[in-house]
């Protein structure tokens, strides 16, 4: 996983992490903030819902329900039982009696299906080929379909029975509790045979049949011996498949290469995320799943202050070095940055070096989409920075030194602090129609790796 | 960690007036048929084939060293034809890479050592690990990463990918520095 997500960047993005309020350690590209509850989140945190299936290989999306009914598999595009890749269908002629003359033959297109990358076809697992080029592919039915159907129909109305009960009983609890119970001389178990006929109507007379118990299975008490070709027979393992190959297919696993069918190609979804707190939607993406484009995104990485490590430094133990850092501004306002180190707390699972942080306000310069093409000289001005403490500045972005000292002997640098910063809250002014947006002060603990200490 | 600079000799480079910088050691075939939009970067030992069809690529793209860029072809019962290749914004491709897709998307990493097959078509925001080997005519969709040979889906991307991409590409072009000159 760490090399996946450092793919998606390029540079390394776990270098800095953000401490999310689940308590896991995630980059900021990885984290969400609420706007209404104004905490962090991350994918484990949130509720996730599913938007759209779609095939990840014709990108055609349908409802969840029809996608249930397919066993999220896609009917029209199939998968190499070999190798896993989809596959393409490939047209042939082939010479069939004409059907004005029987003694001539005409060619006829056929279809088959050919993997692009193992050369398995479908020609291979002794298919016929097809007269149509968009599939006409017969599933094989799974022999266990009708016990299956079986036990599904037996457990769904076993299902609907205790839904049934429950919902009865909710109902004369509530009614025992009315103030007559034993005004009559009741005992409560007579009671409920009293209150029984009035609800009859409700639902004990769907639930009054019991569902008939599925047939049992007898169980295997013994086998066939084995058959002596299998100890004199040389074993042809390229007609064999492997286990991974009937997996693939668990209705049937196939024991010889030649039973191997194409698979359906499994769906893919879109989903939105939503805030388990305040049911408000973190992440909610276009329906067309072509799109990437959002209706809603909350990723922390556009809201908070993000520190990046600026370039890699040699550390040695107890030795002080100066260590620049950036910070860049994704809001739209100028942002205070407030850096407050932790105190007391020395675990050296996270915190293996001293870090001297700033001691004043570093104030970031708002996020502005044109000032690419500004030649960065203005900015100097505005902000009476401490040389000493803000290296650098350029747009939204500014450097900071900061001293780390490690007090480890070996392995990692790390370091952990606050990081206290402005949030203007625009979800809370549009409600309150204000026209400036609230001002709030939001508090995460950041994770940093600097790298090892040098030998 | 921010991106690190990286010096080039300005002599091996040409830089165009719309900002690409493209190597004097990369294999432009049929250049008049290569269109490269703006701030891409085309490194040392490169080629790409603009003789076979037209090759366009977006702004912000880096091809890295050694990396192949080849239009796809598809036989037809007459002979075969040759398609154009469209190659988006923001695209990363990686050292020694082949890209023989149909159509790549913007804000797409190509890792390093991968092979894309021909006639794929990676869609927006998708990432290919290093050492992938896309079999012919696969289909990338957004927010996938493809890893393996042959390239399976292995994960998937955060939302802001396509912010992630454009930062990397565009800060990949500024820490992209010619060094004698003193510039």
């Amino acid at each position: 996983m760490t090399s996946l997500t450092k793919m998606a960047t390029f540079m390394d993005v776990n270098l800095v992490r953000y401490l999310c309020t689940c308590g896991k350690r995630l980059p900021p590209c990885r984290l969400y903030l609420c706007r209404h509850c104004l905490k962090l989140r991350c994918a484990d945190c949130v509720q996730h819902e599913v938007d759209s299936p779609y095939c990840p290989n014709c990108l055609e999306n349908m409802p969840a329900s029809e996608a249930k009914l397919k066993k999220n598999r896609c009917s029209n595009c199939f998968d190499c039982p070999i190798c896993g890749h989809t596959l393409m269908t490939r047209a042939t002629s082939q010479m069939v009696p004409s059907s004005e003359d029987p003694s001539k033959s005409t060619p006829k297109k056929m279809y088959y299906m050919a993997c692009s990358f193992c050369r398995w076809t479908t020609r291979d697992g002794g298919l016929a080929d097809q007269s149509t080029s968009n599939g006409g592919w017969k599933d094989e039915e799974n022999p266990e379909a009708k016990r299956i159907n079986t036990l599904l129909e037996s457990y769904r109305s076993i299902a609907q029975r205790e839904k049934a009960e429950k919902e009865r009983k909710k109902y004369v609890k509530r009614r025992s509790h009315a103030g007559f119970q034993d005004r009559y001389g009741l005992t409560s178990v007579a009671m409920k045979w009293k209150i029984q006929p009035a609800m009859s109507n409700l639902s004990v007379k769907e639930t009054e049949k019991v569902p008939p118990a599925p047939e049992l299975v007898s169980p295997v008490e013994d086998f066939d011996p084995l058959p002596s070709e299998i100890f004199s027979d040389i074993v042809q393992l390229d007609k064999v498949t492997y286990l991974s190959h009937r997996l693939n297919a668990p209705e049937f696993q196939p024991p010889a290469t030649k039973d191997l069918r194409p698979v359906h190609k499994h769906l893919l979804v879109r989903r939105s995320l939503r805030c388990r707190e305040c049911d408000h939607n973190l992440s909610k993406p276009d329906f067309n799943p072509l799109s990437i484009k959002f209706k809603i995104q909350l990723i922390a990485l556009n809201h908070i202050p993000e520190i990046r490590i600026m370039a890699p430094a040699t550390f040695s133990v107890n030795k002080e070095t100066v260590v620049t850092f950036t910070l860049s501004n994704p809001s739209v306002y100028s942002t205070v940055v407030k850096l407050l180190p932790i105190e007391g707390d020395t675990d050296l699972d996270y915190m293996t070096a001293k870090v001297d942080l700033p001691k004043s306000d570093l104030v970031l310069a708002l996020h502005d989409d044109t000032a690419v093409y500004d030649d960065g000289t203005k900015a100097q001005q505005e902000f009476k920075d401490d040389p000493r403490v803000v290296v650098f500045r350029r747009a939204n972005k500014l450097g900071f030194a900061a001293k780390v000292t490690p007090f480890c002997k070996e392995g990692e640098v790390k370091v952990s602090f606050m990081m206290k910063h402005e949030f203007r809250n625009t979800a809370a002014a549009i409600q309150s129609e204000d026209k400036e947006p609230k001002l709030e002060w939001l508090e995460h603990r950041i994770f940093i790796n600097l790298g090892r200490i040098q030998l | 960690m921010e991106l690190q600079d990286i010096y080039y000799s300005s002599a091996e480079y040409i830089e165009t007036a719309s900002g690409n910088k493209v190597s004097r050691q990369s294999v432009l075939c049929g250049s008049q048929n290569i269109v490269i939009n703006g701030k891409s970067i085309v490194m040392t030992d490169c080629v790409i084939r603009g003789d076979l069809a037209n090759v366009r690529i977006g702004r912000f793209c880096v091809v890295s060293k050694r990396a192949v860029i080849r239009p796809a072809f598809k036989k037809f019962s007459k002979g075969v034809a040759f398609f154009p290749l469209h190659i988006g914004d923001h695209v990363f491709i990686g050292e020694d890479s082949i890209v023989n897709a149909a159509q790549v998307g913007s804000f797409v990493h190509i890792g390093k050592n991968c092979v894309i097959g021909r006639r794929s078509v990676l869609k927006d925001c998708c990432a290919i690990a290093d050492n992938t080997v896309l079999p012919p005519e696969t289909v990338v969709p957004p927010f996938t990463i493809f890893s393996g040979s042959p390239g399976k889906v292995n994960g998937e991307l955060p939302e802001c990918t396509q912010d992630l991409m454009t930062d990397v590409t565009s800060s990949f072009y500024q820490h992209f520095r010619p060094h004698g000159k003193g510039k």
